[in-house]
């Protein structure tokens, strides 16, 4: 077992008897369990941590339950002066686990699918958008992620059209190789960092000079793992897609009509909480002349959870996003929006519910609205 | 439970819960018995967090189970009769006293899934609520349409509504706008043994008996309640803040008993004693003062506010008070939750505790002198503070706090010292004519004390609990009422 950091233990004190921020987390609402709160998991780590405990099954599948969307963190007061950080202890214990040989077999296939297709589902990569596409010298590399390449081949499409409209040079990395984020986020570092060389090298062989990335958890992983992991990218700029987008609407490349509706954001984790990215998918849905861009009552830091990082549940792959869903659809009705905007596949694939409200990538929203 | 839980008996009785409930909704997971046997009280906090060094171990439920609704507690509770199993109802584990463990085992009854809004009647200004909705979910949603239950306590965001009526909870607006008990228009209930019973449809008749003052703060040891109705308010148009120093304690409360009398209906009044105003006023708000601090609030229509204000600073004035401004109180209020977040909260390895009380006006001063000597002289490695929060029209609550930096190692000799101080404390605040609690509850932490509170009419209580829980099974170990 790895020693604990004081950050950690400090995480765990101040967290293991503290019901604050309660009301915050999804993975409570959803068997609604005390172990599945932040003092429950900070209880069950000083268990493990400071009373010598193994890791039993239900605390593991407590630990894999954990959203790391945190939320904890923006509603905790204390979070400033002290700095408890309940998804980093978490993925910290993630780590322990896979260590002990105790990671849940279906935290093992998702690794294997990501070591073996890169993909947590073990899709055929022939089926990826990416399997198809040839690879040529460009300026600008577009790097899709697995929830578009695999299940939103429209939104890549779309992708491209933008690209095409603003006559910038593209390419896409043929049969995507995986950024090494989920394998880390699941307590596999040496295989995260395997996979983000890996990536890394196809990335700078391109010769591109931009990498443009369309999910958020790999955007995470480019901008800030990397330097972590000693994975370099050279001077390659890396930019979200919603960065990209604004800087060729701020250009005069990218021009979008009038719309009309009430649109709405669902913020993103990856994007919003770990990398501060709020106001550029604005900013775009602000150009669009006439929309009535209107907020949900939770938003920016204080989002709601779309389950970006929710891969499994009490020992089975996370089939609950309906639930996710749900709940941010009713705040998305209350504002009375026509068009509820996501930043991330996953977002996407949760909000499939009933209901009358359109929901638009961001790259189909703008695809939708530019002027050709 | 008196069964083996390797045992097919215990499967059984599993399996009958998991066919009432869902299986998915029924838990034996080591995880949920070890979060679920750990509350807000110091004990149990005490004892997980010294198990790394010391032998121990902590009581804990068998099984959780999350019903969805009356008919499916009913069906729990019929079980738990028939199998003489203890159910203790959980509801944002929240609570300070120890209400909500599993003493003797069991069964806990987690409430959470009862959580809809069903209904707000704008006319009416009620609300209809599953009891197991965090407070602050539905004050978000009451928000939304401008209202407001005005039920604001520092738990809000951790508790559930039906933890506030079991215990009768408090806020900080409780002066104009009551405890939670006084916002309860009726409620849906489960009794011990099944029977899901709706109160009248308003409190205030000429039918008998209240029933709901039955339930409320009964702290499950007398059924479930399920759903309740709750009056709401519209937000006010102002709220106005202001703050004060007086050259002592007593002027402070004679400033607060002056404001409530003369009907003036202040939102809230904040007293904080000499040690306090020093302590956690300098600490949190960086404001260095002498004195006992008074932060006031009036809310409601502008004109009014600053009329009722005006009338304030008068009776302050004329007290010697020095007026602060409007910006301390301010800043008091946005403030008003961050002292329940570590690193402001107390922290083990502190040993500490809430000794509040409350009596009339006539008392309260002597009662809070009576505590506050017993505490220094009895215990001087423990600090006193004090503040009074929640005022009335006859008197005022106590908010008092021990506080011991380092306690013994020895969980038994901590324990021994803890509850010792509480005896102290609490039996002097009574015999100067206070009472054990006025808005934490009574739980298991004073569970010992209550027949003494109450003397000879507590066989009232204790022939109602055998009358309405025969088999002993509701949240055994509480209030007083043992196995």
């Amino acid at each position: 077992m790895t020693l604990i950091s004081k950050e950690h233990q400090n995480t765990i004190e101040a967290c293991r008897y503290c019901p604050m921020c309660r009301h915050s987390c999804p993975s409570e609402f959803i068997r609604y369990r005390e172990s599945d709160t932040p003092r429950g998991r900070a209880i069950l780590l000083y268990n493990v941590y400071e009373s010598g405990m193994e890791f039993e099954p239900s605390t593991i599948e407590s630990m894999y339950n954990c959203f790391l969307c945190g939320a904890c963190k923006s509603w905790c007061a204390g979070y400033e002066l002290g700095g408890y950080d309940i998804p980093a202890l978490v993925r910290h214990a993630r780590q322990d686990i896979v260590s002990q040989g105790k990671a849940p077999a279906i935290v093992e296939r998702i690794r294997n699918g990501l070591m073996e297709n890169d993909n947590p589902e073990n899709l055929d990569k022939n089926g990826a958008y990416t399997a198809g596409v040839e690879e040529h010298a460009a300026e600008v590399l577009l790097l899709l992620g697995p929830g578009i390449d695999y299940h939103y081949h429209e939104i890549a499409q779309d992708v491209e059209r933008i690209s095409r409209k603003i006559d910038v040079s593209y390419t896409f990395l043929q049969r995507e190789p995986d950024s090494g984020k989920i394998l880390d986020l699941l307590g596999y570092p040496d295989e995260a960092k395997d996979k983000a060389q890996s990536l890394a090298d196809r990335i700078k062989r391109s010769g591109c000079r931009t990498v443009v990335v369309c999910d958020p958890m790999v955007y995470d992983a480019l901008r800030s793992d990397y330097k972590n992991w000693g994975v370099s990218l050279d001077d390659i700029e890396v930019m979200h897609l919603t960065e990209f987008l604004v800087y060729h609407i701020r250009q005069g490349n990218l021009k979008l009509q009038t719309a009309n509706q009430k649109v709405t954001l669902l913020d993103s984790e990856f994007l919003g909480r770990y990398q501060g990215i709020y106001e550029a998918p604005r900013e775009i849905i602000k150009n669009s002349a006439g929309v009535d861009f209107v907020e949900m009552q939770w938003h920016g830091e204080y989002m709601l959870s779309s389950g970006e990082a929710a891969f499994t549940f009490d020992d089975d792959l996370f089939s609950e996003g309906g639930v996710l869903g749900e709940k941010i659809l009713c705040h998305a009705a209350k504002v009375e929006a026509e068009i509820l905007i996501t930043l991330s596949a996953t977002a996407k694939r949760h909000l499939r519910g009933n209901t009358d409200i359109e929901i638009l990538d961001i790259a189909e929203f703008v695809a939708l609205r530019m002027i050709e | 439970m008196k069964v083996a839980q390797n045992s097919y008996m215990f499967s059984m009785i599993v399996f009958e819960l998991q066919d009432i409930v869902g299986r998915e909704y029924v838990s034996t997971r080591a995880a949920d018995k070890e979060t679920y046997s750990i509350d807000f009280f110091w004990i149990p906090e005490m004892w997980h967090d010294r198990q790394s060094t010391w032998d121990l171990t902590r009581p804990m439920a068998d099984v959780i189970v999350h019903p969805a609704d009356a008919d499916e507690v009913s069906k729990v509770l019929k079980i738990a009769n028939n199998y003489k199993i203890p159910v203790t109802v959980w509801g944002g584990g929240s609570g300070s006293q120890g209400g909500a463990l599993p003493v003797f085992g069991g069964i806990i009854l987690d409430t959470k899934r009862m959580d809809k809004i069903y209904e707000i009647d704008q006319n009416s200004m009620t609300v209809e609520v599953g009891t197991g909705i965090i407070m602050q979910n539905l004050e978000w949603e009451l928000e939304s349409l401008g209202l407001s239950t005005m039920h604001d306590p520092g738990s809000a965001r951790c508790a559930t509504v039906g933890g506030f009526i079991a215990h009768r909870g408090t806020g900080v607006l409780s002066n104009k706008y009551g405890k939670l008990e006084d916002m309860i228009v009726n409620m849906e209930v489960v009794t011990p043994t099944g029977e899901i019973i709706r109160t009248l449809p308003v409190p205030k008749t000429a039918c008998g008996p209240d029933l709901n003052q039955i339930f409320i703060g009964s702290e499950g040891t007398l059924g479930v309640v399920t759903k309740v109705t709750l009056t709401v308010h519209r937000l006010p148009e102002v709220r106005q803040f202001r703050a004060f120093i007086f050259p002592d304690l007593g002027t402070g409360l004679q400033v607060g008993q002056k404001l409530m009398t003369e009907h003036l209906q202040p939102a809230v009044i904040r007293l904080y004693n000499e040690e306090e105003t020093h302590e956690l006023i300098r600490k949190v708000l960086g404001i260095e003062k002498h004195g006992a601090y008074m932060v006031i609030c009036f809310d409601g229509k502008k004109k009014m506010v600053e009329l009722q204000m005006n009338y304030a600073r008068e009776i302050a004035g004329e007290a010697s008070g020095e007026d602060l401004g409007e910006e301390p109180g301010e800043v008091w209020w946005k403030n008003r939750y961050k002292f329940f977040f570590p690193p402001y909260m107390y922290q083990l390895p502190q040993c500490f505790g809430t000794l509040d009380t409350v009596a009339t006006y006539s008392r309260i001063e002597g009662i809070y002198l009576a505590m506050k000597q017993v505490v220094n002289t009895k215990y001087p490695e423990a600090r006193f503070i004090g503040h009074f929060s929640h005022w009335f029209h006859w008197g005022c609550m106590l908010y008092a706090r021990f506080i011991i930096d380092h306690p013994p190692e020895d969980p038994n000799e901590v324990l021994f010292l803890h509850n010792n101080i509480w005896n102290d404390a609490m039996r002097a605040a009574m015999d100067a004519g206070g009472v054990l609690n006025e808005h934490h509850g009574i739980g298991l932490k004073l569970s010992r004390l209550t027949p003494e509170l109450y003397g000879q009419a507590f066989e009232i209580i204790r022939t109602l609990k055998k009358s309405l829980d025969p088999n002993g099974i509701m949240n055994p170990g509480k209030l007083g009422l043992g196995l």
